[in-house]
């Protein structure tokens, strides 16, 4: 992994950090010290790293998501009621 | 049913899922899906399936992340779908990026991409944040955002997320590259000047 349209695959196939710790170690040198490649890998980087963050702080922001209609739900249970109670009798 | 005997984490009963979970799984999916509707179709096809699969589930974690797996398939299925019908416009892939002579030698749309407005990794341990940047995601224009979604938030690989989106490996990088490009740009426009406290 050392030529920039190689390092550039790399990065959008898949998470650098899922990376084998040579090959990042390598991908970040690369990135680093590149004058061709390295300031728009770097955006990307930064903006996988966001990424990252983002879905491990996913469970805090479920109380700031809408919220499911009131009318919605009732229908809902409605139907899980009578969809489970057939699945009880079928066995 | 579960293995009573040996359950690792309390087992809500189907009857319960909607008060529960509803509201928790509703918000996952307008999260991705952005839309009232679908995502209400994708709970209800979430609690089906779940009452379905129900007795191969052991018990071994929370339930409601078990249906937030199920729903996670749903959710592909959804813009599978919405994609087949058409309702998102895949236009041609942009032949002036792939033509470009920096794409074709080094594999990257532009060498000098304006730096970040604010540092976002100052940013990462304040919920407001996350906040703001969902809100970014959901102003990314279609078929951009599904190919975030599925690609960065979903993590399909690139082959599933070609597949499910019926393009190709080189138009899914541009779709990434845009969607990228128009979240720092409504991230720059919502948060800058926020961090500095």
């Amino acid at each position: 992994m050392f030529t920039c349209k190689q390092i550039s695959k790399v990065l959008s196939n898949e998470d650098y950090q899922k990376l084998s710790p040579f090959r990042r170690f390598w991908l970040k040198l690369h990135v680093k010290f590149c004058v061709f490649c390295g300031k728009y890998n770097r955006q990307v980087i930064e903006s996988q790293d966001m990424c990252r963050c983002y879905k491990d702080s996913e469970e805090q922001l479920a109380t700031t998501r809408p919220r499911m209609d009131e009318l919605q739900k009732d229908q809902l249970k409605a139907l899980l009621s009578s969809h489970s109670s057939k699945v009880e009798e079928s066995k | 049913m579960p293995d009573a005997q040996h359950p690792k984490v309390e087992i809500a009963p189907p009857e319960t899922w909607v008060d529960r979970y509803g509201d928790y799984l509703y918000g996952y999916a307008m999260s991705r899906l952005r839309n009232p509707d679908l995502a209400a179709d994708c709970v209800q096809d979430t609690f089906m399936a779940g009452i379905k699969a129900f007795e191969r589930f052991d018990g071994s974690r929370d339930i409601k992340f078990w249906l937030r797996g199920i729903m996670r398939n749903k959710i592909v299925d959804q813009i599978r779908k919405s994609i087949k019908e058409k309702k998102v416009d895949i236009d041609t892939e942009d032949e002036a990026i792939l033509e470009s002579f920096w794409y074709k030698y080094t594999g990257i749309a532009t060498t000098n991409p304006d730096p970040w407005q604010f540092n976002p990794r100052k940013a990462y341990d304040n919920t407001e944040f996350w906040v703001v940047f969902e809100t970014c995601i959901d102003q990314v224009k279609e078929p951009a955002r599904q190919a975030f979604v599925l690609r960065v938030l979903e993590d399909q690989t690139t082959e599933e997320v070609c597949k499910v989106m019926d393009i190709s490996a080189n138009y899914l990088w541009v779709l990434l590259h845009r969607a990228r490009a128009q979240l720092k740009i409504a991230l720059e426009a919502s948060w800058t000047g926020k961090d500095v406290k």
